[in-house]
């Protein structure tokens, strides 16, 4: 164990500041310290995307990401893109077009999903599947996600 | 491909938002975490384990380890009585529980793992199936007890003093007559490796002792199949072991059956205090993967392409414990068959120890394995006689009625019509997409789906019209839940929003025999059709003792009954009936092999089949096949709801992407040297074909409400042989191992083009 350290960061816009040892993992602080279950652990070793939060608005793994590394940046979680009880573009389209079933890639999907779109509004096929290719979704088949992104470009 | 959206699913609303619990996100007060020692040596005796450094450390409350269990009834299984609850004096394969810690938190529990010195005798080890076959190999179990009827009808036969723990045959005609009298005989071996299924929650139980009763809250689709070997292990009554089924995060076959649930009982026994032990996916690794099968097939066919007879040898490697390997030999045998009429078949398949992680059920038990083999081999025979392969399957192919074997249920299905539906969406996408540079490829799979007719559900019916479906059919992604709604929504004839389905929990939803199989949707559906019935007999019953209605013209309307001309509410119904502004009537709803004339008593209760048409390209310089073009047909009976069903063809067919192009599970000197993510590869979007177009034939033929039949598995069985027959007809290689991996297809086209 290391020494306690403070981070200081924006979660989904809210000021945050948390006292927590320098050895731990943005994904057990947010599931375990915030509450924030809807972040997934899957592989612990960057492979599957289902832990991806945005960190200024670019997609990280949590699973590999240490704590204080976010200090001054701005979380987004998936719990906070549906604004005032309305889904985000991204979300009602994955609603829309039935793309997730067991909804353990979900969050990770989501959120990767809305990084490439404020990237690339108008992103091609190609940069979707590129650009997805770090999330893994064992269940869809990726084939009701790929409508779902696509209708979104 | 669909163009029709899928309808509000609250279920949906939930996971998109990141507010669906899973059984990982769930915690008990008052709960300790608990972690998993295991073993790093395929085969060994356990001479000591010091647990001391392990206790001393701040924050661990326990350690368990075999000299905790020896009172308890130790050893378990659902076919066979193979396995400790954790390991006693031996261990048989890398990763099995040696010893679990449970401390205050995850951190601490695997930091004590460190220090718990475990010294190991090792033994001679086997990995292979066919090792394990020979005299003299290492027997991974000194002696087999098979149990009966516990959790699948009949039982397995293991052979004494061999690695062998399921040994199955079947015999109809006479086959070496047959081939005698063929004009060309054609025998292949196929090969299909161990592959993981990934299900991307990794295993997670919490199991609680509170007096003289046990909770746990599981990962495991069979709630039932839990309670009770539960039950067994610690002589506990059922009605004291509840079972709590939240959400989980993807099974396949996984997390069927019973998996760690005992070993994390057998923690809070010994605690008697709620503990959580969540594996990673490494752990979930070394639990629970597909039998690896060595297949050879055997057919004579007379020059004009008639199948004269076939002979089916399988040998299942099924790992260090047998798990649900016996029923998933014998279907691996029964799939093998195909949709042709075979008057002469011999079928044999055997399963064997041997010193690696567990085989168990994976969607479509034995089914890929076996589909895998034959379906090449019927190109390489259509190739060989100079047919074209769709006319010579044609010239086979079983109509709707006719006998698979002459002991099981007649197909109910036209493989022909699906066959020829696959082939014209081919042609369509390629025409639309201008593609004249892939090769194509067909396989058609059936299979006989284990589904024993037993099930029940409770409904509710409040005064207020809102109904509670009670059932034990475990969401795992494939969307129960919201198939159940509907049919209940259908079966009363109310709202689907006035429509609830529960969490399944043993202590109050009746017995169900487990989810899988493809059996939920239509097993359960018929248990609601079944309760529907008893709540309209209930209210028939009190409609005529309140408001003299003739019972018989008692039906259901929105929020209540109608009968003659007149119209009650369930309000007003129930509240003339109890005298208060309260109640509710239930209704239990039941199948067995009694129900419906007895008609579902016959195996299969139906034929789960698909065809699969793929067009590849190859990149001749690396060997890599993409699979630009697929088409995936079943005759599913009845579509509930289209959007989930389509899902689940995509899902099977992308999931047999990974067992067809990059999944393995490798052995190396009796380790798993691929057993992370990072090493074993599964398919990723950018694998999905360009066009993937799933067709479901609905002919009203299933035996379920509005003839709908089982699905979300057939789809997996044609993917392999469609590709390696795509492979063998545009480049003329033919490729008899799985997967088919970027440097066996290079050098399978380099031997050829060399030739």
């Amino acid at each position: 164990m290391l020494d306690p350290q403070t981070v200081s960061f924006t979660l989904n816009g809210t000021p945050t500041e948390l006292t927590i040892d320098a050895s731990e993992l943005l994904v057990d602080v947010l599931r375990d310290r915030c509450r924030l279950k809807g972040t997934k652990r899957s592989c612990d070793v960057e492979v599957c995307g289902a832990c991806t939060v945005l960190a200024d608005g670019l997609p990280v793994s949590s699973c590999t990401t240490l704590a204080v590394d976010i200090d001054g940046k701005s979380i987004t979680t998936i719990e906070g893109l549906a604004k005032d009880g309305k889904l985000s573009r991204v979300q009602q389209a994955f609603v829309d077009h039935a793309a997730m079933q067991c909804g353990f890639c979900t969050s990770g999907m989501v959120l990767a999903t809305t990084a490439l779109l404020e990237q690339k509004p108008s992103a091609s096929e190609e940069e979707i599947r590129h650009f997805l290719r770090g999330n893994i979704c064992r269940c869809t088949g990726y084939i009701k996600i790929l409508e779902a992104v696509k209708s979104l470009v | 491909m669909s163009d029709r959206l899928s309808p509000p699913n609250p279920d949906h609303l939930e996971k998109v938002t990141g507010r669906t619990q899973f059984i990982t996100d769930i915690e008990v007060p008052g709960m300790l975490h608990g972690k998993v020692l295991r073993s790093t040596v395929p085969h060994a005796m356990i001479k000591s384990i010091d647990v001391s450094a392990a206790l001393a450390i701040p924050g661990v409350v326990a350690v368990l380890t075999g000299a905790d269990i020896v009172g308890l009834n130790h050893h378990w299984g659902p076919s066979l009585k193979d396995r400790p609850l954790i390991a006693i004096d031996r261990v048989r394969y890398v990763g099995e529980p040696v010893a679990m810690v449970a401390a205050e938190n995850e951190r601490i529990a695997e930091e004590a793992l460190d220090a718990i010195v475990v010294d190991y005798e090792l033994l001679p080890f086997v990995t292979e199936a066919a090792e394990a076959l020979e005299p003299g190999a290492p027997l991974v179990h000194g002696n087999h007890e098979a149990i009966k009827d516990f959790y699948f009808k009949g039982e397995a036969k293991p052979v004494a003093g061999t690695n062998i723990f399921q040994r199955y045959a079947y015999e109809q005609g006479d086959v070496e007559k047959a081939f005698a009298e063929s004009d060309r005989c054609f025998e292949s071996k196929y090969e299909f490796p161990m592959v993981f299924h990934y299900a991307m929650e990794p295993h997670c139980v919490i199991a609680s002792f509170h007096g003289d009763s046990l909770t746990l809250w599981s990962c495991g689709q069979s709630p039932t199949a839990v309670q009770k070997v539960l039950s067994r292990v610690f002589d506990m009554p059922l009605a004291r072991i509840r079972i709590i089924s939240p959400h989980i995060g993807g099974g396949f076959g996984g997390k069927a059956s019973v998996k760690i649930d005992p070993l994390v009982a057998a923690l809070a026994w010994k605690l008697r205090r709620p503990v959580r032990v969540c594996l990673s996916i490494s752990e979930s690794m070394l639990t629970a993967r597909r039998l690896s099968a060595t297949v050879h097939v055997r057919t004579g066919v007379r020059n004009d392409g008639t199948i004269l007879a076939k002979s089916v040898r399988v040998l299942m490697n099924g790992g260090a414990y047998a798990d649900t390997g016996p029923a998933v030999a014998v279907k691996a045998a029964n799939r093998a068959i195909g949709p042709y009429r075979i008057p002469n078949l011999s079928l044999e398949s055997v399963a064997v120890y041997t010193n690696t992680v567990p085989g168990a059920a994976f969607r479509s038990i034995g089914g890929p394995q076996a589909v895998w083999a034959t379906e090449s081999q019927m190109d390489e025979i259509a190739e060989a006689l100079g047919l074209n392969p769709a006319e010579f399957r044609n010239r086979n192919l079983l109509r709707r009625g006719e006998h698979v074997r002459a002991d099981l249920r007649p197909i109910d299905v036209e493989m022909g019509e699906a066959m020829d539906i696959a082939a014209q969406e081919m042609s369509r996408i390629k025409a639309l997409d201008g593609d004249n540079i892939t090769y194509d490829g067909t396989a058609l799979g059936i299979s006989d789906p284990g589904i024993m007719p037993v099930a029940s559900v409770v409904m509710r019916l409040k005064i207020d019209g809102s109904v509670a479906v009670i059932s034990n059919s475990v969401e795992i992604g494939q969307g129960v839940r919201g198939v159940l709604r509907k049919l209940a929504s259908e079966q009363l004839n109310q709202p689907i929003e006035a429509i609830e389905v529960l969490t399944p929990d043993t202590a109050i939803a009746p017995y169900d025999w487990g989810t899988g199989a493809s059996r939920s949707s239509l097993m359960m559906g018929l248990a609601i059709e079944d309760a529907a019935r008893d709540i309209l007999s209930q209210v028939a019953e009190i409609a005529e003792l309140v408001f003299s209605a003739d019972p018989a013209a008692v039906r259901f309307c929105e929020g209540g009954i109608i009968f003659g001309n007149e119209k009650k509410t369930f309000s007003e119904l129930l509240h003339t009936y109890y005298g208060i502004d309260s109640g509710e009537i239930v209704g239990v709803g039941r199948v067995t092999p009694y129900s419906n004339g007895g008609r579902l008593a016959q195996a299969p209760l139906f034929w789960e089949t698909a065809a699969g048409q793929c067009a590849i390209a190859v990149d001749e310089e690396t060997g890599e096949i993409k699979v630009r073009h697929y088409v995936s047909v079943a005759d599913v009976g009845r579509v509930v709801n289209r959007a989930a069903a389509e899902g689940q063809d995509e899902g099977a067919s992308m999931m047999a992407f990974g067992h067809t192009l990059s999944e393995e599970l490798v052995y190396q000197d009796g380790q798993p040297i691929n057993a992370t993510m990072i090493d074993y590869h599964v398919p990723t979007i950018d694998k999905a074909p360009e066009n993937f177009v799933t067709v479901l034939i609905e002919s009203g033929t299933g035996p379920g409400p509005g003839g709908m039949r089982g699905m979300g598995e057939g789809a997996i069985l044609p993917v392999a042989p469609a590709i390696a027959n795509a492979l063998a007809a545009g480049y003329g290689a033919r490729i008899r191992e799985l997967p088919l991996t970027p440097e066996r297809v290079w050098r399978a086209i380099r031997e050829k083009r060399g030739s």
